[in-house]
């Protein structure tokens, strides 16, 4: 009995103890499915019936499948455009909201909105009916004399760029962390910056840009990971349609499994993506040393 | 100390529970199986199926009418927008509900792999009786050598029509239309009222629509292990009605299509719009769907129906099962829900309140009795089957292979390119034989 309660009351013990809750809940639901999923990838498997091991069929079978390439330009496009797009604006409000002021604080809540409904349902369906061709933006245009009725999201040209304006339209949560890593840097800076006669453009471009790296890699990276993964504005918007011009990779491996059953392909796809964003990340990581400061203040 | 002690403990409890919750489930399936084999006790029957509001709600009535009838049986209704992920995932765990709504274009592939339970011991014992049924509406439900399920409703591909519209125009529709009196008709109303055709991609039946083509031409849209034609030309027609529409200005601009659900009849451009530019005068739809689409349509518009233009309407047309009802393999009290699907498909009373949403009822002796119930509509739609199709009509295509729902997307995406003029017809027809084909070899 002694032994038990000094084996309970050891630190350590009493721990794990704490975290097996979590750690049950991500053996049972992340690692084990994850590690199935592995073995689905190199399977032909219906779901319905057990799976049946193929090796590597389901990867070749992706070098010609049209719609994997298709897709996966697709998102690429739509990540390096959307990404920078969402950053900048994100940085700018950031800027214009930093000092505190009453108004600032309600406009920051304001402009943070968007993404608390974030990537819901709702503003997916709300985007949809405002590019609708009798929707808002095209009354609004016609107000304005515009003549030509613009169908934004049946043309091929139009379509992702609709998807690309309601990410970047939900900057809030990289506006958030820039806001806090910019009242970081310490006043004295810009004391004596204004002391030596640095203008306001002078300032930012040697002290504010430089300092904030860190966080500008940090957002990157995060942003990057999120644009390849992308799924709900497609899904609920358009469809991929037309013409599979708005299909992202995330979407195209949802039909592949659940709309056509073959799951073994569609872990096979999810697999490769994660492979794909591993070798974005890496290539930020790389490029980190060039251009991220990081000293401290 | 103390409070380690109890901090311990709680841990403890905490990990127990969720240790518990996991293994419940399994717990409460053996229940069940215990009080089910034991006769008089309580029987837990579950119920899957997809469908509009008024479906829901009139499938639902039935079930809790037939709880008052038998007492000791509880049905539970779920009823799910999601139907085939959810019932992929429900057959991967061996946890489908007991009755399950099907389709002609699923059904095969879940009766293969051996998910359904085989109905002919309860059709030959009598527990579902089949004796007022046709013999070539029972057969639907045939896969290999046993029946899967039982067709629960009769419809037709059918096109329905704004008739008011039509009628101002002074423009009248005949059964039986032939290719060439589609298209002048599809002419004469958008010179008329500018009105343009959305034609089968609009309402999601292109498949039949192909089927409509080939069948003319003595072809099946589903081969063995390959699209059924002998050459691409047989598949040209479809894509040709398409390219003419394109090339004369009727055909409904598709970039509309990307902003609604197609198929779902309250946003079909026959019923919503804000200009003629945006609407059309007709849809590809099924019989059963005229009902429906008369309560989306604005007052005092009128939906026609009538049957999808063919030159041998004959050999072109098929009376098709609806859905289906089948039983999970893995139910645990099949003689109960084999009852239960007995009572759906024979049983006056409950066909008084499900009044033929599904399609016809398939028992005359059902569907004569409740006839005199039946809204306007829904009479609309049982003398279309009765008087316009069975007489000219033919046998049902054989069970579509497991990757249909692969081919109806090839279809869709390059019907969708000759649209925006990006294909020729013959150049689609080209591709969708050759892509099909790969899919259906399985590639």
């Amino acid at each position: 009995m002694n032994k038990i309660k000094a084996l309970v009351f050891k630190e350590n013990i009493s721990g794990i103890i704490f975290v097996m809750p979590f750690i049950i809940g991500l053996i049972c639901f992340l690692v084990v499915p994850l590690g199935i999923s592995i073995y689905y990838a190199f399977c032909d498997y219906n779901i319905l019936s057990d799976p049946v091991f193929v090796g590597l069929k389901n990867f070749k079978t992706m070098l010609n499948d049209e719609l994997f390439w298709k897709s996966l330009s697709v998102t690429i496009f739509y990540t390096v455009v959307s990404v920078p797009l969402k950053l900048i604006f994100a940085l700018i409000v950031a800027l214009l909201f930093q000092k505190t002021t009453k108004i600032a604080g309600i406009f920051r809540g304001v402009y943070y909105l968007p993404s608390i409904i974030g990537g819901s349902v709702a503003v997916a369906v709300l985007w949809k009916r405002m590019f609708a061709t009798d929707g808002t933006i095209n009354q609004i245009l016609h107000a304005m004399g515009v003549e030509k009725t613009i169908s934004w999201l049946g043309n091929t040209d139009t379509a992702i760029w609709t998807l690309i304006l309601l990410t970047v339209w939900q900057f809030g949560s990289s506006m958030l962390i820039f806001l806090g890593s910019l009242n970081q840097i310490p006043r004295t800076y810009y004391e004596a910056a204004m002391v030596d006669g640095a203008g306001k453009w002078r300032q930012f471009f040697s002290i504010t840009l430089p300092l904030l790296t860190p966080t500008i890699f940090f957002n990157l990276v995060m942003q990057v990971i999120n644009g390849l993964l992308a799924y709900t504005q497609c899904f609920i918007i358009t469809q991929g349609q037309p013409m599979n011009s708005t299909l992202f990779y995330m979407v195209h491996m949802y039909n592949e499994t659940f709309v056509y059953y073959k799951a073994g392909y569609g872990a096979a796809l999810a697999w490769v993506m994660i492979l794909i964003v591993g070798v974005f990340t890496a290539v930020l990581f790389a490029t980190k040393k060039k251009w991220v400061y990081d000293g401290g203040f | 100390m103390k409070k380690r002690v109890i901090a311990c403990v709680l841990a403890l409890a905490m990990t127990a529970g969720l240790l518990g919750g996991c293994g419940s489930s399994g717990a409460s399936d053996t229940d069940s199986q215990t009080t089910g084999d034991s006769n008089g006790d309580q029987i837990d029957l579950s119920m899957f199926w997809w469908g509009s509001q008024l479906r829901n709600e009139r499938t639902q009535e039935v079930l809790d009418m037939y709880m008052e009838d038998n007492p000791n049986v509880t049905i539970e209704g779920q009823f799910s927008d999601d139907y085939w992920t959810r019932m992929a995932t429900f057959a991967a765990g061996h946890t489908m509900p007991d009755v399950v709504q099907m389709v002609y274009a699923y059904m095969p592939q879940y009766a293969r792999e051996g998910t359904l339970l085989d109905l002919t011991p309860y059709i030959e014992d009598g527990t579902i009786d089949m004796s007022n049924v046709n013999e070539e509406i029972l057969n639907t439900g045939k896969v290999e050598d046993g029946i899967y399920g039982i067709c629960n409703g009769i419809n037709a591909s059918a096109l329905l029509y704004n008739k008011t519209l039509l009628d101002d125009a002074g423009i009248e529709i005949k059964d039986y239309m032939t290719m060439d009196d589609f298209i002048n008709i599809c002419r004469e109303v958008y010179e008329k009222t500018g009105y343009k055709t959305s034609l089968s991609y609009g309402a999601m039946t292109s498949e039949s629509y192909m089927q409509f083509v080939l069948r003319v031409q003595g072809k099946t849209l589903y081969g063995d292990g390959a699209i059924g034609v002998d050459s691409a030309d047989q598949l040209e027609p479809f894509f040709d009605l398409y390219e003419t529409g394109l090339e004369e200005g009727w055909l409904l601009d598709p970039s509309l299509y990307v902003e609604r659900v197609r198929g779902q009849v309250e946003q079909d451009p026959i019923v919503y719009g804000s200009s003629p530019e945006t609407m059309s005068w007709c849809g590809f739809y099924a019989s059963n769907q005229l009902t429906s689409m008369q309560s989306a349509a604005p007052e005092g518009v009128e939906i026609g129906i009538t049957t999808f233009p063919s030159d041998d309407i004959e050999t072109a047309e098929w009376l098709n099962p609806s859905q289906f009802f089948s039983i999970s393999a893995d139910c645990e009290n099949p003689d109960e829900a084999a009852k239960l699907i007995n009572y759906l498909i024979n049983d006056i009373d409950c066909n008084n309140v499900l009044l033929g949403e599904r399609g016809v009822p398939i028992s005359s002796v059902v569907s004569e009795a409740i006839s005199e119930n039946i809204s306007e509509d829904d009479q609309k739609v049982v003398t279309f089957i009765n008087d316009v199709v069975t007489p000219k009509s033919s046998a049902i295509d054989p069970p579509y292979p497991d990757q249909s729902s692969e081919i109806v997307s090839l279809l869709d995406s390059i019907t969708e390119k000759v649209m925006y003029g990006e294909l020729t017809a013959q150049d689609a027809a080209e591709q969708f034989l050759e892509e099909g084909n790969a899919i259906l070899a399985g590639n």
